[in-house]
């Protein structure tokens, strides 16, 4: 038995990423008893365009939209299992843990930072899998 | 029903990041059949320190630390489904090649190599989803 890919999208379609910005990628896919989502930019969340500003902001502005996303889905981010994050650089390591612990205040899970160069000079990247 | 997500404890104490290294992460969760563990570094497994080296050194450590994580959680590395083995320079993925198909002889998992910016000045990360 072949058993189900369901796409996942953002209520808003504004905050769509691969659909405002026309990029061939689901925003998320819900498959087995997971949900994968792609990776994660900040985006202003009244109008769904790209918000350049520092890691803490962006990644707020992420791992909100991220919560947002999840529940939408019937999931939420305490039931993200593992997150990869990409950093503009690893000298704001600490930047980043500052903003993104509180989101995950209780047994976080695991989570993979790199230091590398994001699409359109934004400062954080973040995809996920959660369970569904 | 909601599906499990369990947090598997650190086997030994150089091990458990969020201690050691402050960082709002978990080492491993099991959840639906799988174990997603956090990017691991070459840390010594009591003591928590970085051990720098070559990237030779550091992926032999890192195999162990699994090694250690795995059969503690009742896997092994033999049920290893996918890495990201993330490497600091692209020039080294021969180096990197000889010491992984030391440990992972027989039907090794799916892998994505990367060259990217690696935390502390490292030089391996293995980023690890395994069977559980």
């Amino acid at each position: 038995m072949s058993s189900k890919r369901n796409a996942i999208t953002t209520a808003d379609a504004r905050l769509d990423i691969p659909k405002t910005f026309a990029l061939p990628y689901a925003t998320g896919v819900k498959a087995g008893d997971f949900i994968f989502l792609s990776g994660l930019i900040a985006v202003d969340p009244a109008t769904g365009e790209r918000a350049h500003g520092t890691v803490v902001s962006e990644t707020r502005l992420i791992l909100a939209h991220m919560a947002k996303i999840l529940e939408a889905s019937g999931s939420s981010l305490g039931k993200v299992v593992k997150t990869t994050v990409w950093l503009h650089s690893l000298l704001e390591l600490e930047d980043l843990n500052r903003a993104y612990q509180p989101f995950f205040a209780a047994a976080p899970p695991a989570r993979t930072v790199c230091g590398a160069r994001i699409n359109n000079g934004m400062k954080v990247q973040i995809d996920c899998i959660a369970l569904a | 029903m909601a599906l499990a997500r369990e947090i598997l404890p650190a086997p030994s104490p150089g091990l458990d990041f969020a201690a050691v290294f402050g960082h709002p992460q978990t080492l491993a969760i099991r959840a639906g059949g799988l174990i997603f563990f956090s990017g691991m570094l070459a840390i010594n497994p009591q003591t928590g320190e970085r051990e720098h080296g070559t990237v030779t050194s550091e992926t032999r450590r890192i195999f162990e630390n699994l090694k250690l994580l795995l059969e503690s959680a009742g896997s092994s590395l033999d049920r290893i489904v996918q890495v990201h083995a993330l490497i600091y320079d692209r020039i080294e993925y021969d180096v990197l090649n000889r010491v992984y198909r030391q440990y992972v002889p027989n039907a090794p998992p799916c892998r994505t190599v990367w060259s990217v910016q690696i935390e502390a000045g490292l030089k391996v990360q293995l980023d690890v989803i395994a069977a559980a």
